[in-house]
């Protein structure tokens, strides 16, 4: 069994407690608007090209079976169409700017790497994320591996999007430490605008988690002129809920631009960023519902 | 007469310089800050004058008599100053004075010829530098602060007198026992004017000098500010008129100073509070003073049972140091298993928001570094640091010369045959030409011998000056105040103490690159020859750019977790373990290895021409055990698997890493958790030292102007964390604007 891996981050201090390695599943089921993983949307591998990077050296030129790569007026050209991902210019690339995207992986090849950082994990009470893309999309290779790091010992997290079935979560639930779970949208109007689809499963599953006695970590996005008026109801909703341990406002960026523009993206991110008042006022509303929002 | 720091802190930042005058930063002593009264002694000119008619006078007696009434004219003399905007006493000629009379002189009359001519062959070529070690003391403070400078002065008389009783002097002794009473009977003259200069004062604070000044002249100090003025007295005649520098403020200045803080809250002689202010004024005498190696001084550890050294002052001095928001003194955080996490913590947090002058060094290391070299486990446990990261026993030697060597420099020397482009000299053996080296173990082998011969051909040169050392510069103030030496009455660089020399490597991590380099692009992967990668480093790379990125790509380097690059790097650190293993210096004594480039990874880059790893020549080498700037692309977890592949056990000096972290990967309550995972982790695995960097908004900008020094470099955005470089300029100016509207 194997799935496709879009980046392992070591030294990852903000997916969940502590220092952790959060290994990173590609393909995802929503489509948000403001996504920053846009390299983690589709399924596939995909080769991305930085052009800021590129020294036009050529060199990837004279390893490219299909004539992808290709110069123009002394200028290197990428022609996308022509691409199969074969990743064989990427160790060419002098600049740095050729990056692969997507390699399959076994639990078996996963787990060293997982587990280099062990030592780390238990000084910070850290460990291995899981995420994506929607890493539930492979529940049986989660599960798999998750039990697999439970047997080193290793404290895990699964961060996903809630948008999956219910019996993926009943699958990975008893090795799994700690869910990050999104809530981008109460209202199902405003997630179809934003994530393309309704949140109706994402809030069912979350119901479901947390009657199951799972330790929950919440995070928001937080996009002005999309959810930012959503916070009050999603904190009245999970008011309701009992085994939150935190929400986590997060502020939203627009720096990913950089990778639309290298996998040959429409870039859809949202021009406004939230001010730092705005996080604040977000915080102070959710905690006004008793949560322990950060 | 308490609470005056805020006010007061303008005047002490002007007591050795004027603020926002130009300076030499090697020589701060050359300056002077507010003015003295004129009538309390002469000026720097009168007092040159007057040490020069007096040298003159007394050139037949011996070195260590000589500078003692050196010693003594300055302190007689100087102008002094009871200030009412201080608590620590002023002295206004500190511009090392008795060089030119009790120093250079002697040196060229003990130097051999042959062995500088050989140090300076090495040093203009930038393979090391090595001299003798004027710089690396720490006086017994023990002896110090139980027996005050009167005590000190008893003890000389009394141990010489027995040395006559039990069988006579030595005529050596006896002119080491007259220079160190000359000295000491001055400062405790010098404290005696500073006492009644200060009974004419009418200002707040004058009582309080007097009464403290009162007691150091006729005894021990009886309380924490005496102590602390005791120690600051010490310090500044000993670096600047004994002409050695100290390096540490007590035996770990919250252990040292506790028993007076004890005392002082169990009699109410002073409130905490006034002894956060007198720490506060005592901090601010180095930050005012300024060097640019930074004042050391360390806190916590254990004592000889093993019992942590911390206490309730060790909080408060952390605390008090942190509030002043200064650098300097820089302070060494000794951690040990038992040390309390809420104190590692309280020193994390002061990292976390941007203190850049706290370094961790791991307490267990230490010990099992000096018992390697010899050490009983107790003294090992009861030990000091000296310096950035080195480690000694409390009276127990100092490093007599040091050698900072260039690992690099090696790596070019077999591209030359031994021949030194840089200073256009032969400067090592002949180890083949190019075409001789037809495999990687050839090329590694001549790399190895390089570094052999000059490592023993430079050693040997500085064994022959070693002896002279005490003789060039008679310890008079140190010797005095050590129980061992008083009680041989030899001068402790003259084997009073058991004196050690060390060698640093400098630019190891830039020498594993470059060797990993060479295999892969000359003999792996066969894209050019040793003598076509020898021409582009001979043209500093120009027109070979696609080479140098070739080069820049290689996926073996140090700091990334690639076990060959780091096991190259363990091996490099044996050989030289190796090579000084068994040997001894001129005083008998044994070697330490240290990692450690002090300025080295700057002066030794400066004279490396181009170098296989593809920088560029004059460019920084790497700096502690730290990787080449760029080359850890895994992050902090990989680089630390890196560093500790080195056996550290054998490093048994000092072995520094540097860490560097985006403010954002440590914000909040668990990023001190984050901290704290990475330096235990470190320690557990065997590092000595760690030290952190957690960069701001004008880092950035400076990583945007260049990204080359910074590849490493990671930004958190959100959910995830991404390398500086990846992000085009655009975002990058986001970035920055948001890490300035964060610091609003």
């Amino acid at each position: 069994m194997k799935a496709k891996i879009f980046e392992i981050k070591r030294f990852a201090v903000h997916d969940g407690d502590g220092i952790r390695t959060t290994v990173f599943l590609k393909g995802c089921p929503l489509k948000c608007v403001w996504c920053h993983n846009p390299e983690g949307l589709t399924a596939k591998t995909e080769l991305a090209y930085y052009a800021h990077k590129c020294v036009n050296c050529a060199e990837c030129l004279k390893v490219c079976p299909t004539g992808a790569h290709f110069i123009e007026n002394g200028i290197h050209k990428f022609d996308r169409s022509k691409c199969t991902a074969c990743g064989k210019c990427v160790s060419e690339c002098l600049g740095g700017a050729l990056t692969l995207y997507g390699k399959d992986y076994t639990v078996g090849e996963l787990l060293p790497l997982l587990i280099a950082d062990k030592d780390f994990y238990a000084h910070s009470n850290g460990g291995v994320t899981i995420s994506g893309g929607e890493c539930l999309l492979y529940a049986d290779f989660c599960l798999e591996l998750l039990k697999e790091l439970k047997k080193s010992g290793i404290n895990t997290a699964v961060d996903t999007c809630g948008f999956i079935p219910k019996t993926a979560l009943e699958k990975v639930l008893p090795y799994t430490d700690t869910f990050l779970y999104d809530i981008k949208a109460y209202d199902e109007s405003v997630h179809i605008d934003c994530t393309g689809y309704s949140n109706k499963q994402i809030l069912e599953n979350l119901k479901f988690l947390d009657e199951s006695g799972a330790k929950i970590e919440i995070r928001v996005p937080y996009v002005p002129n999309f959810n930012d008026n959503q916070i009050d109801k999603i904190g009245k909703f999970l008011a309701k809920l009992k085994n939150i341990t935190k929400v986590r406002v997060l502020p939203y960026h627009n720096y990913a631009g950089s990778k639309y523009d290298s996998l040959g993206l429409k870039n859809t991110l949202p021009l406004t960023v939230p001010t730092k008042q705005e996080i604040d006022a977000a915080i102070k509303k959710l905690k006004e519902y008793g949560l322990n929002a950060m | 007469m308490f609470k005056t720091l805020e006010q007061d802190r303008p005047f002490i930042e002007n007591k050795f310089h004027i603020v926002g005058e130009p300076f030499k930063p090697l020589g701060r002593w050359n300056y002077h800050g507010y003015a003295y009264d004129e009538s309390t002694g002469l000026t720097d000119e009168q007092i040159q004058e007057g040490l020069k008619a007096l040298s003159e006078s007394i050139k037949n007696e011996s070195h260590p008599v000589q500078k003692g009434k050196c010693f003594a004219y300055v302190l007689d003399n100087t102008r002094i100053d009871i200030n009412e905007h201080d608590y620590f006493i002023g002295m206004w000629t500190w511009a090392r004075p008795l060089t030119p009379y009790c120093r250079w002189g002697w040196e060229t009359e003990k130097e051999c010829p042959e062995a500088v001519e050989t140090l300076d062959k090495y040093e203009y070529s930038g393979v090391a530098f090595g001299r003798l070690d004027y710089d690396h003391t720490v006086p017994d403070w023990d002896s110090l602060l139980e027996l005050g400078f009167p005590g000190i002065l008893q003890r000389l008389h009394d141990n010489y007198n027995e040395i006559v009783k039990n069988g006579g002097a030595t005529q050596k002794q006896t002119e080491m026992y007259k220079g160190c009473v000359i000295a000491y009977e001055s400062i405790v003259r010098f404290i005696d004017r500073l006492y009644k200069y200060a009974l004419t004062k009418t200002h707040a604070k004058a009582k309080t000098y007097a009464e403290c000044l009162k007691n150091l002249r006729d005894g021990a100090p009886t309380n924490t500010y005496e102590a602390l003025q005791l120690i600051w007295l010490y310090f500044f005649i000993g670096e600047h008129i004994d002409n050695y520098q100290v390096r540490s403020l007590g035996f770990g200045l919250d252990s040292s100073v506790y028993p007076f803080f004890k005392k002082d809250m169990e009699s109410g002689k002073f409130t905490k509070e006034e002894i956060r202010e007198f720490l506060a004024y005592f901090y601010m005498q180095f930050s005012a003073i300024g060097n640019y190696w930074n004042q050391p001084m360390y806190l916590g550890g254990r004592d000889r049972n093993g019992n942590t050294r911390v206490s309730e002052l060790s909080y408060i001095m952390l605390d008090v140091y942190d509030k002043l928001d200064i650098h300097n003194p820089k302070i060494q955080i000794r951690v040990a298993n038992n040390t309390p996490k809420d104190f590692v913590y309280q020193a994390l947090k002061m990292v976390q928001t941007g203190n850049k002058s706290l370094v961790f060094c791991n307490d267990e290391m230490i010990t099992k570094c000096l018992m390697s070299k010899g050490a009983t486990y107790e003294d090992a446990m009861d030990s000091l640091i000296s310096g950035c990261y080195e480690y000694g026993i409390k009276d127990g030697g100092v490093a007599i010369s040091g050698n900072l060597t260039n690992v690099l420099k090696a790596v070019s020397l077999v591209f030359e045959n031994g021949y030194d482009s840089y200073s256009q000299k032969q400067v090592s053996i002949k180890t083949g030409e190019l075409e001789e080296l037809k495999t990687f173990k050839d090329f590694y082998n001549a790399f190895l011998a390089h570094i052999e011969y000059t490592t023993d051909d430079y050693l040997t040169a500085l064994n022959k000056l070693e002896p002279g050392i005490a003789d060039i510069n008679p310890s008079l103030l140190f010797s005095g105040a050590s129980k061992r030496c008083s009680k041989t009455m030899t001068d402790a660089l003259d084997n009073g103490l058991n004196n050690g020399s060390g060698i640093s490597l400098s630019g190891l991590g830039t020498a594993v690159d470059a060797l990993m380099v060479v295999e892969d692009l000359v003999y792996n992967k066969k894209i050019v020859t040793l003598q076509e990668l020898k021409t582009a480093l001979d043209n500093n790379w120009v027109g070979y750019e696609a080479l140098r990125h070739k080069a820049l790509n290689c996926k073996h380097k140090y700091g990334r977790g690639d076990e060959k690059a780091d096991n190259y790097a363990a091996s490099i650190v044996r050989f030289y373990h190796k090579l000084i293993a068994n040997r001894k210096n001129a005083h008998n004594c044994g070697y330490g290895l240290e990692i450690h480039s002090a300025r080295g990874f700057i002066s030794h880059g400066l004279k490396t021409l181009a170098t296989p790893d593809g920088r560029r020549a004059g460019e920084e080498t790497s700096k502690n055990a730290s990787p080449h700037a760029g080359s850890d692309t895994q992050g902090v977890t990989a680089l630390i698997n890196s560093a500790t592949t080195i056996d550290t056990a054998i490093v048994t000096t000092g072995f520094c890493l540097d860490v560097t972290l985006h403010p954002t990967s440590v914000q909040g309550e668990s990023g001190v958790d984050v901290l704290y995972g990475v330096m235990r982790t470190y320690m557990d695995k065997g590092g000595q030292s760690i030290q952190f960097n957690v960069f701001d908004a004008d880092l950035l900008r400076d990583a945007q102007a260049h990204p080359e020094k910074y590849e490493n470099l990671q930004v958190r955005v959100c959910g995830w964390n991404v390398l500086w470089n990846n992000m085009p300029k655009s975002e990058q100016d986001m970035y920055i604007l948001r890490a300035e509207s964060l610091n609003k």
